[in-house]
């Protein structure tokens, strides 16, 4: 078998440097230079592939996972740094399906030796306890290469991801670029880029709208959206503490010291903490974020003699938005372009993530000729489920947190009194949902057995090292990766043997301890672990895609798998 | 979703009703037949059942004409 990165290295402890630095008042984030790109200067529009509009967490994730595929793509961001200027951290808890993506992309062991890692979360009511739960007891965490959560500032993964775009070559990121034209024509669309230097056109076969919630797109491009803003007003403040919290997520929903609003207590890197604050209806925004407001609301929480400082403070009005179509015309809508979550759950940035994980690998096998355009139409069905899912469970959360007067709040008293009483009732006590690797259960690329995220558990090579899902994904290098289980007769493996031939697929056999190695590649899954996250038993077929997804699964190599197979490439 | 009687002593069950919200204010009804609600939904379980609760407790028709 090909070689592929060691495993077992999830919690090696690397001594990464950053370029950021702590400083009075805020982060001084990393700036990278304007270059002047072949078209400044040149009346001809030079045609891309695949350009990325927006430098953020989703657009950084698109741009990495393209050049691991080896396809060139252009990234345009009208800033000059990750993050953004003046503001907080944005995201700050990512995922463990994330972390998965993040460890095939190469910028895991960063994230892990920068970030917190955290397992315990408590839900107060007043001063009781309602709710908690423990992450490390929680069977389906456990066996993934990478932790159930790491909590760390948004901007350091995207400069994390910046690095590794750098290292791997293929695309390139043009600060200070900001596109202010867009014309869609039959098979490409011409975009007007502003620059230091003056502006330029270029052309894209693909466009990725990756801009953030203020994109020009949705009205060049006519997107049609389901929205909904509410009167509830928040204040976010990041807080560095020299007397540390306890490193768990802690949730008020009536916070005795604030004014028996909800209140969020959360952890980051560097011992900066996320405190968020919900304010009255409608509540001054100025006001409620002055420092000295928040200085008083941190005492009254922690203490007069609380030790700390305010790294960054902002209001924040929650709303929800979710495109009706990710996909129009040549542009792909991702991240915040897609929908707008309130940001309870790590629903935001996490499916951002997953966004550009999906479409990625499609983009890469459609313009490296193993499957057809058809295939990208899936990213729209899939993702755009994945979002609607995303929007309806942030509303729930927001509609317990902020109940309208009258029945919505008695309701509410009822759940929260039965929930110091009866454990049933602590279900209803919603201070979000946290994020999960979305099921696909529309997709016409998935099978009925397919549409799962398949988690990064270990299993063992031939050598009895160890090796983890993402390595075999890797190798199969933008193909699918069909996974059979147990012996196969002989007529099975000349059936495999033709289908790897004709098809983009690679083939591993899985063993358990005892079996005997045939002529096909082997692993070994003493321990199941392999079957179990693809959620197949005993003699059985796993087809998984590049995103780490289950395209389906079956018992016999018949024509069902070579149907799964067209299916999953949009070949027939 | 039953349509026919289930209880074992309906007449029993409506005075047991009436009574526990004896002495109540309205803003405590409220809440006591919110916990109710909850309390019992969490005995049906059964989520299309409940579904057809909630329906068939929007839909009161019109008296008949005298």
């Amino acid at each position: 078998m090909d070689s592929a990165p060691t495993a077992g290295q999830a919690y090696q402890a690397t001594a990464f440097t950053n370029d950021y630095e702590f400083s009075k008042g805020g982060y001084e984030l990393p700036t990278y230079p304007f270059v002047a790109p072949p078209e400044l200067g040149s009346k001809i529009a030079m045609r891309h592939p695949i350009v990325i509009v927006g430098a953020g967490i989703t657009g950084l994730t698109m741009a990495c996972a393209l050049a691991r595929h080896g396809v060139a793509a252009v990234v345009l961001d009208e800033d000059n740094s990750v993050g953004v200027k003046g503001a907080s951290s944005r995201g700050i808890c990512y995922t463990q399906k994330s972390l998965e993506i993040f460890q095939r992309l190469g910028i895991y062991d960063r994230i892990a030796a920068k970030g917190i890692q955290w397992s315990v979360g408590r839900t107060f009511a007043g001063n009781d306890e309602v709710y908690s739960f423990d992450l490390r007891q929680q069977s389906s965490f456990q066996l993934s290469a990478q932790p159930p959560f790491i909590n760390i500032q948004q901007f350091y993964i995207e400069g994390f991801l910046v690095q590794r775009i750098q290292e791997l070559g293929h695309v390139h990121l043009r600060w200070g670029s900001r596109v202010t034209g867009f014309t869609q024509h039959d098979g490409f669309a011409t975009l007007t880029v502003d620059t230091p230097q003056g502006s330029y056109q270029i052309e894209a076969e693909h466009v990725v709208d990756a801009s953030g919630s203020h994109t020009p797109f949705h009205r060049w491009c006519s997107a049609s959206m389901q929205s909904r803003r509410g009167d509830d007003r928040w204040c976010i403040a990041d807080v560095r503490f020299k007397n540390l919290p306890p490193t768990e997520r802690h949730t008020w929903i009536e916070a005795p010291f604030n004014d028996n609003r909800a209140v969020w207590q959360h952890l980051m890197a560097d011992d900066v903490w996320r405190i968020d604050y919900q304010m009255e209806p409608d509540a001054d925004p100025a006001l409620v974020s002055s420092e000295a407001e928040v200085h008083k609301r941190l005492r009254r929480q922690f203490g007069a003699d609380v030790a700390c400082e305010i790294v960054w403070v902002g209001p924040y009005a929650y709303r929800s938005q979710c495109l009706d179509a990710l996909h129009i015309g040549n542009v792909f809508f991702m991240g915040d372009t897609a929908k707008i979550v309130s940001p309870f759950g790590a629903r935001g940035g996490n499916t951002g993530v997953a966004d550009a994980d999906n479409l990625a690998w499609k983009l890469a096998a459609v313009l490296r000729g193993l499957a057809p355009a058809a295939l990208l139409e899936s990213y729209n069905q899939e993702r755009l489920e994945a979002a609607q899912q995303n929007v309806q469970v942030t509303n729930r959360t927001a509609r317990f947190l902020r109940p309208a007067d009258g029945m919505e709040r008695v309701f509410r008293t009822a759940v929260i009194s039965l929930a110091r009483q009866h454990p049933f009732a602590r279900q209803f006590v919603n201070t979000g949902r946290m994020a999960v690797a979305n099921p696909y259960s529309q997709s016409a690329n998935c099978e009925g057995s397919g549409g799962l995220s398949v988690q990064n558990v270990f299993f063992r090579w031939e050598d009895g090292s160890p090796g983890c899902v993402n390595d075999l994904v890797l190798w199969a290098d933008g193909r699918l990766l069909l996974l059979v289980f147990g012996d196969q007769s002989a007529q099975a493996r000349q059936r495999l043997a033709e289908l790897t031939r004709h098809a983009p697929v690679r083939c591993v056999q899985v063993l358990g301890t005892d079996t005997r190695r045939q002529s096909l590649e082997t692993v070994r899954d003493p321990q199941g672990h392999l079957q179990g996250a693809c959620h197949v038993f005993g003699h059985a077929w796993a087809l998984v895609r590049p995103d780490a997804y289950l395209a389906a699964t079956g018992e016999a190599v018949d024509s069902a798998l070579v149907r799964a197979v067209e299916h999953a490439l949009a070949l027939a | 979703m039953k349509t026919q009687l289930h209880l074992q002593d309906a007449d029993s069950f409506y005075e047991q009703l009436l009574d526990a919200h004896q002495g109540l204010s309205t803003e405590q009804s409220e809440l006591f037949n919110a916990r109710l609600i909850l309390l019992m939904a969490n005995q049906i379980g059964d989520g299309r059942l409940l579904q057809e609760c909630l329906a068939a407790a929007r839909i009161a028709p019109a008296p008949a004409p005298a």
